[in-house]
């Protein structure tokens, strides 16, 4: 746009120099109309061309699918568990590559038996009683939540939405319709709707690939040892849920396959608690779910 | 939309015009002032939440707008420039500047421009309504009881401490 403005600028001196004024209208060249305005036009453009998903949109997608989630199973209501499993949640999302959603980090438990935890596009992870009640110490529930924030931190959920589906989002947005009644239009409600699901299905129905799954792995186990927890607590508790693959819950959502455990025991083998681990563990036997 | 050209007659209003598209053309273009008015707001280092934070911008905060990027504006606060979230500023709408005030010394008026307020748009708010209207048996609720669980700083430290974890 620069260029533009100067070469505008430019031309008309060089006019004032040659010529001098004419009397008659000078048309100055469509850059010098309100250049900012343009700047903005065009660049709108661009943004509605391409423009990935944003960290705010990911945030609405991400309460939707945790609000159809909290449909299905009741929240926990004990103050005590909930500040605990945010404690430690927090003490982890800070030490990932993704310290800071657009409305931040949030844990929660559901009070159901069946173990399984959800991390809601966005920052919202749901772990459930019957996995917490896996889970022997601290760590290994810490183990738990770092693999549910590394699929925040790769946006396994939101990445779930069709490339084709979110295409006709923009288009939606770039179309005449919605340029003429600005407010959504049913086609845009619609669509975030078939993007629910989508996420939804991912998170909640089908689970995650194996490739996202062996990347939220590692990723976790890089959390763990940031933030000072004992990274092999990953492989102590999925050695725990070996030998459950056909069942529902976790080992549907994220399949603790014996290849899956074999890779993060390579990386991070499970050992004896030391010191620090047994004062950690304390506090968690305190706790009731 | 003003016209797209103006009657000139005599060369310093058009000296006047020349010299001061020059100086937009070097210069960042406007200033404008923001006030930041939500509390802890993060300056960060790119416009994106997983970029460093920079520094911490207090509510009621003045910040020099530079440049928007979608929902990020590029701010000068204090010397440190960075991008904010429009979440800071949520009453800022975006603005387009009439050039030939600015030229001329009249008052800048800003307007909001329908095609920011677009680029901007996409699953907002507005959409969730309309989603929660036609699923009303979602648990929005209990979203936002969610949503307001939070560890204070001090808190979130001791825990830290008295775990041995690294702070
Ligand atoms: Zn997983």
């Amino acid at each position: 746009m620069r260029p533009a403005v100067l070469g505008a600028a430019a031309l008309l001196v060089a006019a004032l120099l040659l010529g001098g004024c004419a009397g008659v209208s000078v048309p100055l060249p469509a850059a010098v109309q309100p250049a900012a305005d343009i700047a903005v036009k065009t660049g709108a453009k661009a943004v509605r061309a391409s423009r990935p998903i944003s960290d705010s949109e990911e945030y609405y997608v991400g309460r939707a699918v945790g609000a159809r989630i909290l449909a299905r199973y009741p929240l926990y209501r004990n103050p005590e568990v909930t500040r605990y499993v945010n404690e430690v949640g927090l003490t982890l999302a800070r030490k990932s590559s993704r310290p800071h959603t657009y409305r931040g980090y949030h844990f929660a438990v559901l009070d159901t038996e069946e173990p399984n935890a959800f991390a809601c596009p966005g920052g919202t992870i749901l772990i459930t009683r019957g996995l917490l009640k896996l889970c022997d110490n601290e760590d290994q529930l810490a183990a738990v939540l770092a693999h549910e924030v590394a699929h925040i931190v790769h946006k396994d959920g939101i990445n779930s939405i069709s490339q084709a589906r979110w295409t006709e989002v923009l288009t939606t947005l770039g179309s005449e319709a919605a340029r003429q009644y600005g407010g959504p239009a049913g086609q845009l409600v619609s669509l975030f709707e078939d993007s629910v699901e989508d996420v939804f299905k991912t998170i909640v129905v089908n689970g995650y690939s194996r490739s996202a799954e062996e990347k939220a792995d590692r990723e976790a186990i890089n959390i763990l040892r940031k933030a000072g927890y004992n990274p092999g607590a990953l492989a102590a508790v999925l050695m725990k849920m070996q030998g459950k693959e056909g069942a529902g819950g976790i080992y549907r959502t994220h399949p603790p396959t014996q290849e899956r455990l074999a890779k993060v025991q390579a990386l991070a083998p499970a050992t004896p608690p030391t010191g620090e681990e047994l004062v950690r563990a304390e506090r968690f036997k305190k706790l009731e779910f | 939309m003003k016209a797209g050209f103006w009657r000139f007659c005599g060369k310093p209003a058009l000296l006047a015009a020349a010299l001061a598209l020059l100086l937009l053309a070097a210069g960042p273009g406007w200033a404008r002032s923001l006030t930041v008015s939500r509390p802890n707001q993060q300056l960060y280092q790119e416009p994106s939440f997983a970029s460093s934070p920079l520094k911490t911008v207090p509510q009621g905060a003045k910040v020099t707008l530079i440049r928007q990027e979608g929902e990020w504006y590029k701010v000068d606060y204090q010397g440190t420039v960075g991008w904010l979230h429009r979440q800071a500023v949520p009453e800022a709408a975006p603005a387009k500047v009439d050039l030939s005030r600015l030229i001329f010394g009249g008052p800048v008026a800003e307007t909001k421009s329908e095609e920011v307020a677009l680029a901007g748009k996409g699953f907002t708010p507005e959409v969730e309504a309309g989603y929660r209207q036609k699923n009303p048996g979602l648990n929005y609720a209990q979203m936002d009881e969610i949503e307001s669980f939070g560890v204070a700083p001090a808190q979130l430290e001791k825990f830290i401490q008295e775990g041995g974890l690294n702070p």
